[in-house]
């Protein structure tokens, strides 16, 4: 799975719906303070830190000091594995099943 | 939650036709891959796939059950997954066949749950992230 060392497995850190949040939100800007990023869920600057410390444990995020707050960034590698993964589904059982209709049409000229 | 994953596909064709294409290793090449696929019980077999740097490509099975023409399963290994993969074929009249897909054995919810999600929505918002 991991080829980085990372400490979490990917899967377990999109199994989340915040986290999945958390991934989009830094997907949109470069780098985002904690505070921000807690502005955006029903949930305290606690529990946010949380599920930031399994992304983080997962390689996805990665975080720095600037002053007093805490500023976090995607870092989108480890996503990698996920689409890989999902893209060898996808591709067997959607992609293949155009190819049978295909198969299909052919047989019928 | 359920490890499973089941799906329906309908097409237009004749049931023996449909059962033809899932189990004639010649037509699995066209809609899957290169195989060494046989209906017959207890027969393992191989689907090779082109390698990438997450999977090598190779699916070992080994088929479990075939009730001609309703009824194929086998199972489905890959890396750390062994699934088993039952096809039901249903005719529906009007020249129309209903193939539903059950496939169980999905080893960790994580991996069922990106599964799903990736198959859901994930892409739209992912290829952005990749981009960056």
């Amino acid at each position: 799975m991991n080829e980085n060392n990372q400490l979490r497995d990917a899967f377990d850190a999109i199994a989340d719906p915040t986290r999945r949040q958390l991934i989009r939100l830094l997907a949109e800007a470069d780098e985002i303070p904690l505070h921000e990023l807690t502005a955006q869920f029903q949930m305290g600057r606690t529990a946010v830190s949380k599920h930031l410390t399994i992304l983080k444990e997962a390689g996805m995020v990665l975080d720095r000091k600037v002053g007093r707050e805490t500023r976090f960034r995607l870092n989108a590698a480890p996503l990698r594995e996920i689409q890989d993964w999902v893209a060898f589904y996808s591709k067997y059982w959607s992609t293949n099943m155009l190819r049978l209709n295909q198969l299909f049409e052919e047989e019928e000229q | 939650m359920s490890l499973a994953l089941s799906m329906d596909f309908q097409y237009t064709t004749s049931i023996e036709k449909a059962w033809s294409a899932l189990t004639d290793s010649g037509k699995l090449a066209k809609w899957i891959t290169e195989n060494d696929f046989k209906p017959v019980v207890g027969h393992r077999f191989q689907f090779r796939h082109q390698a990438s740097e997450y999977w090598d490509g190779i699916v070992d099975g080994e088929v479990l059950i075939v009730e001609a023409p309703n009824r194929l399963s086998y199972s489905w290994a890959t890396g750390n997954e062994k699934h088993t993969v039952t096809w039901t074929l249903q005719d529906l009249g009007d020249g129309k066949v209903n193939l539903h897909l059950d496939q169980t054995g999905f080893s960790n919810p994580q991996g069922l749950e990106g599964a799903r999600y990736g198959w859901g929505n994930w892409f739209g918002g992912f290829e952005k992230v990749l981009e960056q």
